[in-house]
């Protein structure tokens, strides 16, 4: 019943904010004139609304969707609830290779979200082998994480800076920002997050199983090294097209899964759906409240992401430790 | 089951398993006994596949049982560890339902003999009453029936134990034993596991594996391997034997 009741109003939340976010902002209209305009293609407005707040709200829902699903899955493989894209490192990596990637082979764009993947499945790789031998304890992923995202950021800005310095242009596509979106950068995370998200609701069981220690799900047939490989991929999927798109957001992944779990419950072919909505409404509303503050400046959602982000990881590990 | 001479070690500068080589006869119950460190657990993890033997062989039904594809293995053996961590949020039912996972494929399952695996594994363990209950929620003497339960619900021949009763009260030791010894005669359920206390293993078992130091020092029936000599080689400890009316054969500890 709180199951039901928890999805209900996550979806309503989410249609009414995405009604929300594409009347407000720079462009004010208000109902009467917004259902007016809605039927009325070639209102100047309604050009406005459609081709710059419309793949806006689009890629932030997805972007959403996309971060707190990682998050899920890397927790799920990793049996450590800290675990997220962005605090560990994987959107880091992604975005210092596609930048680096992007900069050098101008010409092969359409490749940046294979580019990000590579990147992210870098930094997971890492995070995983560093921290494999001591059990996966969940304070020293958290550690080892931060030290390679602090490792791929530090490699990402000394790039730009060099590039800067040597007159050549740096690819702009990762920035840790939502304005600016176009209908492309819709269809790339839609096509991706889209198939990201079937496939890890498939691997729901998995993640369940998972959740047993390994010798135990060993015992009963099941592939654990296989199905940690799997998932990882899925969750680098999601976490470095997202990263392709909207740049670092971190804290998504580790806020939602949390908050979802105490509302809809651990098993995971419940839980990876509901993230997938509740995050998607939780960078829409970031983005939002970020362009609407100040107007007609923006703040980035991942900077909003970081200051609502930043002491929940702190309240999360008091709580780990008791 | 056949151990053939098999070494094992974790770090490749000590071996845990030194040369064993021992037997496990099909319908009986074998246990594994020794100090602490003899290696015990270790090979019950080689029988049940769980760590590789670095040479030697462990064969069932004259095949190595690393050539076996896992879930095949897991129909032929299941195993409950000692200690297990309780997934948050899971009934009793939920979590022994997953002992159905050797039988099921990504696209294949067959509901009706899964729930009938499950209502048999829950039945045998006396647990169909709490089927709904949150496993976090139960006893400890509970908790380790409900891993019985999922094992059970494998429907594999050969069921392991590693030190089923550590962690329990001497109530629930009893119960979980006699649970095992129940099994044994009720399902022809071939059973080896290992066990700390030595009376407990000579009133339950059929077959005693005694080992010290990675080597195993004797195989054979209770009384003909937990003798006072032996106690004295393999523990140190000066033993005297007694007879109960009930239960027979006992061993008292008198010194060191």
């Amino acid at each position: 019943m709180k199951k039901i009741i928890s999805f209900v109003v996550v979806i309503i939340a989410l249609i009414a904010m995405t009604i929300y976010a594409t009347m407000t902002g720079s462009i004010q209209v208000d109902t009467l004139s917004f259902i007016k305009t809605v039927f009325d293609p070639n209102d100047e407005t309604m050009q406005v609304i459609r081709d710059l707040r419309f793949p806006r709200i689009i890629v932030a829902i997805f972007a959403g969707a996309a971060l707190s699903v990682a998050g899920v899955l890397l927790q799920a493989i990793m049996r450590n609830p800290l675990a997220d894209a962005g605090v560990i490192g994987i959107s880091a990596g992604s975005a210092f290779v596609t930048t680096f990637l992007l900069t050098m082979f101008p010409a092969y764009f359409m490749y940046g979200p294979l580019f990000s993947f590579i990147g992210g499945a870098i930094a997971c790789f890492l995070v995983f082998s560093l921290s494999f031998k001591s059990g996966l304890n969940p304070l020293k992923i958290i550690l080892v994480g931060i030290a390679i995202a602090a490792m791929f950021t530090g490699l990402r800005e000394a790039f730009v800076t060099i590039c800067g310095y040597m007159g050549v242009m740096v690819d702009g596509t990762v920035s840790s920002n939502l304005s600016m979106r176009t209908w492309n950068e819709v269809e790339i995370i839609v096509f991706y997050g889209v198939i990201g998200l079937i496939v890890a609701t498939l691997l729901a069981k998995w993640c369940n199983l998972l959740i047993l220690q390994d010798k135990t799900a060993k015992s009963l047939g099941f592939n654990v090294t296989r199905a940690r490989v799997i998932i990882a991929a899925v969750a680098v999927l999601l976490a470095g097209v997202a990263t392709a798109t909207v740049g670092v957001i971190s804290f998504v992944g580790l806020l939602i899964p949390h908050i979802a779990r105490r509302l809809v419950g651990h098993d995971h072919k419940v839980l990876i759906p509901f993230s997938a909505l509740a995050g998607g409404l939780l960078i829409l509303m970031a983005d939002t409240l970020g362009r609407t503050l100040l107007a007609p400046q923006e703040i980035p959602a991942s900077t909003i992401m970081a200051i609502i982000g930043g002491p929940f990881l702190i309240f999360l590990l008091r709580r780990e430790k008791n | 089951m056949h151990i053939h001479n098999v070494v094992f070690s974790h770090d490749g500068t000590r071996n845990q398993l030194d040369g064993v080589s021992a037997s496990v006869q099909t319908g009986k119950i074998t246990t594994i006994i020794g100090p602490n460190g003899c290696g015990k657990s270790t090979l019950l993890s080689l029988v049940s596949r769980n760590n590789k033997p670095v040479t030697g062989t462990v064969q069932l039904e004259q095949k190595d049982v690393i050539d076996y594809k896992p879930k095949e293995f897991a129909k032929k053996l299941a195993i409950v560890y000692q200690q297990n961590d309780i997934p948050p949020q899971i009934t009793v039912e939920q979590l022994v339902s997953y002992g159905r996972l050797p039988h099921q494929t990504f696209m294949k399952r067959n509901d009706t003999e899964d729930n009938e695996a499950v209502t048999w594994a829950l039945t045998c363990t006396n647990l169909l009453h709490k089927r709904a209950n949150d496993v976090s929620a139960l006893s400890g003497g509970e908790r380790q029936r409900v891993w019985i339960a999922m094992a059970l619900a494998q429907r594999s021949e050969i069921l392991c134990l590693d030190e089923p009763t550590t962690y329990l009260d001497i109530y629930y030791q009893i119960e979980l034993l006699e649970l095992v010894k129940q099994l044994n005669a009720d399902y022809g359920l071939t059973i080896v596991m290992v066990l700390h206390d030595i009376n407990q293993a000579m009133q339950y078992s059929d077959d005693i594996i005694l080992m010290k130091d990675g080597k195993m020092v004797a195989q054979g029936h209770p009384k003909d391997v937990i003798t006072t000599d032996m106690m004295q080689q393999v523990y140190d400890v000066r033993v005297a034997f007694t007879e109960d009316a009930e239960i027979g054969r006992y061993m008292i500890p008198l010194s060191i």
